[in-house]
């Protein structure tokens, strides 16, 4: 079992220029199960990206605490993998180093590390790139790699903060189809973070949608649309328009 | 085609001119050929008298002359081994350091007054009581080089290390990355494009510091050959003397720095290319 639970998740900030404590996110509580594909959204500077981060453990919540499997999260660590929105994926190593930097860290041999790298790297169709350096990639190749750096690490949870939000549009889509692609194949456990409603419905299972600053969970909307999803299909689609205008009315009015 | 009619031919000269100016040697020597003609036109105008001013012709068979004694092969390497040694050891001494302040927070509060006052003493100011202290030798000129060099590789190294993006150091904590293997993997090649500036301007001062100091404390070196000509008032082996100088400059960063940018931060994307 690798279920994540976030148990009324608190975090306040002292900020040195209005002297103030901020709170950004404020009694969240939230369940993942093994497999499942959670986005998150809500209004610009709502604290969804701190709340990824206090589930990372890049930053320790003011109160409430992370569960992953049981175990309270202290910290970061590999059980749970994080895709970024600059990508940052390490310069002087290939894309084939850094698939496989996980696996090195946990001190795997070298022939192991690179036969599941070289996999991984397939599976978000980048074979033949393996001796590329990310400065040579589209930004769109270069988030494969992020998202195949973490999968060949096989976390018990992936969370992506905004991974696709600074690449150019039709880049997007096809990174969306293929996430939901990979998901399908792989069911790796994921918490997406994200601003835009179309993308967050289109990748998941259940979109949570939170309120403005301070971030608290508004409501939780079940996505029930057929898979394999694409763009192509869903545009037209009226199930999907619906959930899409029920969560953008979410996310733009105040709550009440 | 109406318009062909029109295209002149080709001077004979056209493609060799083409071709020599494509020539990395002519490129680096090019800008060259007027500075020396307007010296040998200077020279034979006898503006100023022979003896202070001589040529480029009578520089370049000095030239000959000190290689062919020895002595300059001898002077230029006794200069290069001592600026090899104090750079390694400046190196050595200011990129840990330089680590050590740009991540321990304490440790930087702590030495940070330190460095800077000690910076700001400078390499000459030191040579005074060097020579009391080592008297004319070895140390006292590898001390002073490794004090030149040491503080531009610390500046540069802290800064290096705090410029890595957070991003990057949280992504490897995420992988599973131990602390140490984050110091190795991401921290040091994240700050090199930053030592190898460091290690341009260490060696840059570097190299001023130690003809300074074979000035001083010279008993061979390029320094203490331009020096000593003053005795015998060979103005010839003073300007061979600059001109080596310009040269060698040429040499490391062409022969050394520049190869090592490529391989490193040029490859990986870590700066624009020039």
């Amino acid at each position: 079992m690798s279920d994540l639970v976030i148990r009324e998740l608190t975090k306040t900030y002292y900020d040195l220029y209005s002297g103030q404590h901020v709170t950004a996110v404020q009694d969240v509580s939230l369940e993942l199960r093994e497999g499942e594909f959670v986005s998150i959204v809500g209004p610009s500077g709502c604290g969804k990206t701190t709340l990824l981060n206090v589930i990372a453990g890049f930053i320790p919540p003011t109160r409430g605490e992370v569960l992953l499997d049981g175990r309270r999260v202290q910290g970061p660590g590999p059980d749970r993998g994080v895709v970024f929105q600059s990508f940052a994926l390490f310069p002087w190593k290939t894309v084939l180093q850094n698939v496989a930097f996980g696996l090195k860290m946990r001190g795997l041999g070298r022939a192991e590390r690179e036969r599941v790298a070289r996999e991984h790297i397939a599976l978000v169709g980048l074979a033949g790139s393996e001796g590329q350096y990310p400065h040579e990639l589209s930004g769109g190749m270069q988030q494969r790699v992020g998202v195949a750096r973490v999968l060949a690490n096989h976390p018990e949870v992936m969370l992506m903060d905004e991974p696709f939000a600074s690449v150019d549009a039709q880049t997007r889509m096809t990174l969306q189809e293929e996430l939901t692609r990979i998901w399908e194949a792989k069911h790796p456990t994921v918490l997406f973070v994200t601003h835009d409603v179309d993308e967050a419905v289109f990748l998941a299972n259940r979109v949570v949608v939170l309120s403005a600053r301070p971030a608290r969970v508004r409501e939780v909307v079940a996505v029930d649309l057929p898979r394999p999803r694409s763009w192509t299909a869903l545009v037209e689609d009226a199930a999907y328009k619906r959930l899409v205008a029920r969560v953008l009315a979410l996310v733009r009015t105040p709550a009440p | 085609m109406a318009l062909a009619g029109t295209v002149l031919p080709a001077p004979w000269w056209g493609r060799p001119l083409r071709w020599l100016v494509r020539q990395p040697a002519w490129r680096t020597l090019g800008p060259f050929v007027p500075i020396a003609a307007l010296w040998a036109l200077a020279v034979e105008l006898e503006i100023f008298p022979r003896a202070f001013f001589p040529g480029p012709l009578e520089v370049l068979r000095a030239f000959g002359s000190l290689i062919y004694k020895g002595v300059l092969p001898q002077y230029l390497q006794d200069s290069v081994v001592r600026l090899a040694v104090g750079t390694g050891l400046g190196v050595l001494a200011g990129v840990p350091f330089g680590i050590l302040i740009g991540l321990h927070t304490r440790s930087y509060r702590f030495f940070w007054p330190l460095v800077i006052f000690f910076q700001a003493i400078g390499d000459i100011a030191w040579l005074p009581i060097l020579l009391i202290w080592f008297g004319f030798t070895l140390t006292t000129m590898t001390f002073v080089i490794v004090y030149t060099v040491v503080f531009p590789v610390i500046f540069n190294t802290a800064l290096g290390v705090r410029t890595v993006p957070l991003e990057m150091i949280r992504a490897a904590q995420s992988l599973g990355a131990p602390r140490w293997r984050i110091l190795g993997d991401v921290v040091l090649p994240g700050a090199l494009p930053n030592v190898v500036t460091g290690l341009r301007n260490g060696l840059g001062y570097g190299w001023r510091a130690l003809i300074a100091a074979e000035i001083i404390v010279g008993t061979s070196g390029i320094g203490f050959m331009m020096f000593d000509a003053r005795r015998s008032g060979s103005v010839v082996e003073m300007l061979l003397g600059m001109i080596v100088l310009g040269i060698l400059w040429y040499v490391v960063d062409g022969g050394i720095l520049a190869p090592l940018e490529r391989a490193t931060i040029q490859r990986w994307g870590m700066v624009t290319d020039v």
